[in-house]
């Protein structure tokens, strides 16, 4: 048997350019952690189940683990290690996740993290029920959801003054 | 893992002392993605290995094809039972001596669908998880016993140790005037932590490092050690972050074996992560169970005499008893009583402990049975636990060390408005919904042991605590750094608390609620003894600017040193330790008897041998909680949501209030799931669960959960830890599934006695 | 997930040469064929990546109908102000499915592609006979745990359920998909598993979905889409209904009703003895509480799945009275 090719791709990460060479199997998820070591993208489930995985292609939220690297090629793609400033500043959705204890274990964390700022910035966080609604993709075990709603309020606000 | 204090809050509101609301330390890390946890390292040379598991429960292997697998490409090699070398049995958890047995992870008699078979290691995940798919196995199958409703399981193993009695249960239930009697069932639940179970194996030379999530380094070193037949200190297990346990990474499991055997066979580091399907049956969750509750009381609801029967499933070669008599023994005052339990072997992987095991099932039948008998004798449910309410441990008939759950039922009674609460069933509405308030007790014993802990105040003044304890998001990290803080006299800010290695000092397991108490024990005594060295080189040392002073005893705050009066001078730490030419004070804090020898203090953290009962000397010592709930339930589509939770929790003294009320809140929302969503569904005629993936085993979203008012009634409490905290991890899902299930009741007329509250039970 | 090459389409006509070849597959959002993949449902030896076509995922809306590009995704249809408007019951039934994630990436012709979440579909490696998988190995539903499935449209090869929101209200409104040059009816893009339930869609081998048109109506301005489940979001429905509705002048005659069900049926199902009971009748809880039974003619249940025919006419009946109450 021979393994179909291994093709080059240049993905567009954290502003950055990633060349490698994957088979077009890699999934985007296994992309960012086994061969550019970002690790803070987080394999949950695999299967489009948990949310843990949630990165930003051109700006919107989607599942890395159901994307095709070679599907992410020409496309910009945000994960939490480029979120917060260079200069080391949180953005206020990391703030406030960290203000409200929004967290426990931190394992669904960098999705939920990802998943709040792309629900401010699509409208979505108009109320605490929007908010629970439109944060629904991303499993906690460790049951952070109400202070997770909490902080999505509040950077809500903060993003918006 | 190194994780460097960082200040939020202001330090003169006492933020940062014990009892503060200082953040999450850690929390930097895992807000930026840059916590590694296990499977996370770069190592080189690293090799993927993928499961392959049984597909009938109960049978034998006849044979693995890996002729297809093994030729795939990038595959490095194929593990069946036929080409690994046998390990070693390993000691249970007591550290009871196994049999002089070879142990294989790999297996050919199955017991269950889903065990270990093969395991396909490749140079890519990818191509490790194709081939996996190629491996073909053959069985013979034979008939499983897949349930404890199977007609083959039988009544089970008596458990001799679970039975508790006194005065005599059945006359007084005979002679009682009102009688209920009643089953509660409760299916096989799953702790489901966002991180899956894998490790990462590497050998150099007999010398083997694991990187792997878990709760319990030290047992689990020790158990890689017997499998192996290396010295304990050969093996090293690393567990920087934990993505959430919930009982489940306690202990070392067949899947890190076969990695382990790998790394070695192939002499490369492999690393072996189960799939989210995988991890429903790679280890046990929490055992099915089965109880009849009957009351036996007077026309005020005296409870006169409580029978109490209990069964749980364990597996066919495993034993795991999910203790069903625990909260039914102490919550109530009664006369007579009478507990038992069986085991009832089934076709499944053994299971295991999930967030407060024993009493989170037990309470579901009491707290339910307690409602039932209110509505029988027409008293209120609150009124009803307050008439019945246990002064002292009923069972161990010793006071209680401290029992807050009269302050919690006022406390949440007042907050929740309960006085409003119009008794009859079916009587509350708003439209198609009908509304329900419920209440329940719970409750979790507070659980001892042995701590050690490493405190290093160093040249620049800062401060490093060591531990081979872990955090898994209870805060840890953070209470500890909080705890040799306020010891010291340092800001928080200036300590650096390092957990997650086994070369650290060492820990037993994280679980049952017990590590707050029992580190912060050893941090403190740890600290002080470095603070008594630190302030004993002030006064004694002939360099040291305190020395002319004479003083009997010096101030440390905020990491300076002054004498008590203020005469003389005001030095830093790093000034002083500069000035006696000390680079360093190094302290071991240990909180084991004295005269303990090596051994024991071996078998305190690599067993749960040594724990100390909770009902040791006068005390009986548990942690306490009462729950209200307001449901909705549409009355059309039996769809149930909850819409109000104020729970009161006597957890003693909180070391951190902002992160104990999370994880309170955790396990009330794990709690709605195990009322509402959760249950492992087998198909009958397979042995095997269907629903073993995150979108058809519900969990709770976001969406499912309303906003949770948790109130600290607790008070420190001296006979349950040195700092006077009780538990808070397993305490908050106690209680919280039968005061759902009462408030269903109270919304609809219609009692729920199976798990979970589904919308067909109540359409 | 087997090895698979990959060809990014550079044109529609590309796509379709290129997915008529044996083993190709075309591959849109993928939230459906990578989690199928990774299942080992889905072998494809080729993917056909169409997401970088331009021009396909517009959204024009009119007093005629709206037609939506075949690569629109899920969440911009969902938000979409015209949509939302004429059409509430297509952005409920979308924003109500999956996660807003999963929207994202999720085109609405990759939608009509969805299959079922039927667990012994998923998994082959425990339950190797299923007609749809592996047509002839029989059903492993049919006996097992099925709380999850049909109770209309079923046969004797296949209970399976069609587990989408977003087709329900799709046929309610009697909406149109485009293949190029053809277009079907979707109701009729759906099939029955019947004898074959390895068919699911009347798509041949080289078609492309180009779009999707739903024609104006007034009663998909009146219309919802409610949808009932354990869980109160990412999860698939136990019953739903889109329900759409126009009332003579007098503003309590029904002159118009649409009623599709999800999440009892093998397919998208609308409930034509519904419409035609209460068409033509004043609106009144008891007439339709009595009429939405009809919404359940015929179904035959499984023991666990036996709740969803008590459910199924109650969900609709809820959201036809729902309209009712805005009138």
């Amino acid at each position: 048997m021979t393994s179909k090719t291994r093709i080059p791709i240049q993905l567009q990460i954290n502003g950055h350019r990633h060349e490698l060479e994957v088979e077009p199997r890699v999934t985007l998820l296994d992309a960012l952690r086994d061969h550019l070591d970002l690790t803070g993208t987080k394999k949950g489930c695999d299967q489009g189940q948990c949310g843990a995985c949630t990165v930003h292609v051109d700006g919107e939220r989607v599942l890395a683990c159901l994307t095709l690297a070679v599907q992410a090629e020409g496309r910009a793609v945000t994960t939490i290690e480029g979120l917060a400033e260079a200069d080391g500043t949180l953005h206020a959705v990391q703030a406030a996740f960290l203000e409200q204890d929004a967290f426990q274990c931190g394992y669904c964390t960098p999705g939920q993290i990802m998943s709040a700022v792309a629900c401010i910035r699509e409208g979505h966080a108009g109320s605490d029920d929007e908010i629970r609604e439109y944060m629904a993709g991303n499993l906690c075990r460790c049951g952070a959801y109400p202070h997770i709603v909490a902080a999505v309020r509040q950077a809500a606000l903060e993003v918006a003054s | 893992m190194t994780v460097h204090m960082k200040r939020h809050g202001d330090a003169s509101d006492g933020t940062e002392a014990v009892g503060g609301r200082l953040s999450r330390v850690d929390g930097p890390a895992k807000i930026t993605g840059a916590a590694k946890y296990a499977v996370e390292q770069r190592l080189d040379g690293l090799a993927y290995a993928v499961l392959v598991e049984s597909t009938i429960a109960a049978g034998k292997v006849r044979s693995i094809d890996t002729d297809a697998a093994q030729a795939a490409p990038g595959v490095l090699k194929v593990l069946t039972r036929d080409n690994i070398p046998p390990l070693k049995t390993a000691s249970d958890w007591l550290g009871t001596p196994p049999p002089d047995a070879p142990y294989c992870p790999l297996a050919h008699d199955i017991t269950f669908s889903g065990q270990h078979v093969a395991a396909v290691v490749a140079e890519t995940f990818e191509q490790a998880v194709a081939a996996a798919a190629l491996v073909k196995v053959s069985y013979d199958e034979t008939p499983a016993i897949v349930d404890l409703s199977d007609a083959k399981a039988g009544d089970g193993i008596p458990i001799d140790a679970m039975t508790k009695e006194w005065g005599d249960a059945a006359t007084a239930f005979a002679a009682a005037p009102v009688r209920i009697c009643a089953a509660y069932n409760t299916p096989r639940e799953y702790q489901a932590p966002m991180e899956p179970h894998g490790l990462i194996a590497r050998w150099e030379g007999d010398q083997l490092t694991v990187w792997e999530p878990s709760q319990w380094l030290d047992g689990m070193a020790r158990t890689y050690a017997e499998w192996f037949g290396v010295p304990f200190e050969n093996v090293r297990l690393v567990s920087p972050y934990i993505g959430g346990g919930f009982g489940s990474k306690a202990l070392a499991l067949g899947h890190g074996a076969v990695a382990a055997i790998a790394a070695r066979m192939l002499e490369r580091p492999v690393r072996l992560v189960m799939t989210r399907p995988q991890t429903f049956t790679g280890y046990g969750g929490r055992a099915a169970t089965r109880q009849t509750v009957t009351i036996g009381a007077d026309a005020d609801g005296i409870i006169q005499s409580i029978v109490h029967r209990g069964v749980n499933e364990t597996s066919i070669d495993g034993m795991w008893v999910e203790p069903l008599g625990s909260t039914t023994s102490i919550m109530y005052q009664t006369p007579n009583f009478s507990s038992r339990q069986n085991v009832v072997r089934v076709n499944s992987v053994v299971p295991g402990a999930m967030r407060a095991p024993g009493e989170n099932p037990s309470a579901f039948g009491i707290e339910s049975a307690i409602d039932e008998l209110a509505y029988e004798v027409g008293i209120d449910p609150l009124e009803i636990r307050l008439r019945n309410y246990a002064e002292q441990d009923p069972h161990a008939k010793k006071a209680w060390s401290t029992r807050q759950l009269r302050e919690a039922y006022a406390a949440g009674a007042e907050r929740f408005g309960w006085s409003k609460r119009s008794p009859e069933p079916r009587s509350m509405r708003d439209g198609n919904q009908l509304i329900g308030w419920g209440v329940a007790a719970g409750t979790y014993p507070v659980r001892r042991a042995y701590g050690e802990a490493m405190v290093r105040i160093l040249a620049d003044g800062s401060v490093e605590v060591e531990s081979s304890s872990i955090d898994m998001g209870q805060g840890t990290y953070t209470i500890l750094a909080q705890t040799a803080a306020e010891t010291l006299g340092v800001p928080a800010d200036n300590v650096v608390v390092k957990l997650g290695d086994s070369r650290f000092a060492r820990a037993g397991v994280t679980g049952g609620s017990r590590l707050a108490g029992v580190m912060t024990g050893a941090v403190h005594k740890a600290a002080s003894a470095a603070l008594d060295e630190l302030v004993g080189l002030a006064i004694s040392d002939q360099r040291s600017p305190f020395h002319a002073l004479q003083a009997n005893t010096l101030v440390v705050a905020n990491g300076r040193i002054t004498s008590p009066r203020g005469e003389g001078p005001e030095v830093s730490i790093a000034e002083l330790l500069a000035s006696v030419g000390r680079d360093r004070i190094e302290a071991k804090g240990d909180t084991m008897p004295a005269n303990s020898t090596a051994e024991e203090r071996y078998k305190n953290y690599t067993t749960i041998a040594m724990a100390l009962p909770h009902t040791e000397g006068d005390y009986s010592r548990y942690s306490w909680c009462a729950h209200f709930i307001e449901v909705r339930v549409d009355e059309d589509f039996g769809t149930v949501r909850v819409s109000r939770v104020v729970s009161a929790l006597d957890s003693g003294r909180l070391y951190n209030p902002k992160l104990a009320e999370s994880q309170w809140k955790g396990g009330i929302i794990m709690g709605i799931g195990q009322a509402l969503l959760e249950e492992g569904i087998v198909d009958r005629r397979h042995g095997r669960i269907v629903n073993n993936n995150l979108a058809d085993y519900l969990v709770p979203t976001n969406a499912d959960i309303p906003d949770i008012e948790v109130i600290s009634v607790g008070i420190p409490d001296p006979h349950s830890s040195a700092l006077g905290g009780k538990g808070v991890g397993e305490l908050a899902i106690v209680g919280v599934a039968p005061a759902i299930a009462n408030a269903v009741f109270h919304a609809t007329g219609k009692r729920i006695r199976d798990l979970p509250i589904t919308l067909e039970k109540l359409i | 997930m087997r090895d698979f090459s990959y060809l990014r389409a550079s044109s529609v006509d590309a796509a379709r040469q290129a997915s008529a070849l044996p083993g190709a597959m075309l591959l849109a959002g993928g939230t459906t064929l990578i989690d199928l993949a990774k299942c080992g449902v889905a072998e494809p030896d080729t993917l056909v990546d169409i997401t970088h076509l331009k021009g396909l995922d517009a959204i024009t809306v009119d007093d005629r109908g709206a037609t939506i590009g075949a690569l629109a995704k899920m969440s911009g249809i969902a938000d979409h102000a015209d949509i939302k408007s004429r059409y509430p019951a297509v952005s409920e039934a979308l924003w109500q499915a999956a996660s807003a994630q999963i929207r994202n990436m999720a085109t609405i012709g990759g939608n009509l592609m969805q299959r079922t979440r039927c667990p012994y579909f998923r998994d082959g490696e425990n339950f190797p006979a299923c007609n749809k998988r592996r047509p002839g190995s029989g059903c492993s539903a049919i006996g097992g745990v099925t709380r999850g499935h049909a109770v209309l449209g079923t046969s004797e090869a296949c209970i399976a359920t069609y587990p989408g929101d977003l087709a329900v209200a799709l046929v309610a409104f009697d909406a149109m998909v485009h293949l190029g040059d053809r277009q079907v009816a979707v109701d009729d893009f759906f099939l029955l598993p019947g004898a074959a339930p390895e068919r699911e869609h009347a798509i041949q081998p080289g078609e492309v979905i180009t779009a999707i048109s739903i024609p104006g109506s007034t009663a998909a301005r009146r219309s919802t889409y409610l949808k009932v489940r354990d869980r109160q979001s990412y999860e698939f429905a136990a019953a739903s209904a889109a329900v759409g509705i126009e009332f003579e002048a007098d503003g309590r005659t029904i002159r118009d009703l649409r009623v599709a069900l999800g999440g009892v049926a093998t397919k998208p199902w609308r409930a034509r003895g519904v419409e035609a009971a209460l068409k033509g009748k004043v609106l009144d809880a008891d007439a339709v509480k009595r009429a939405s039974l009809l919404a359940v003619e015929g179904a035959v249940d499984h023991g666990a799945n036996h709740y969803k025919i008590e459910l199924a006419p109650r969900v609709v009946a809820r959201a036809i009275l729902k309209l009712g109450e805005t009138a």
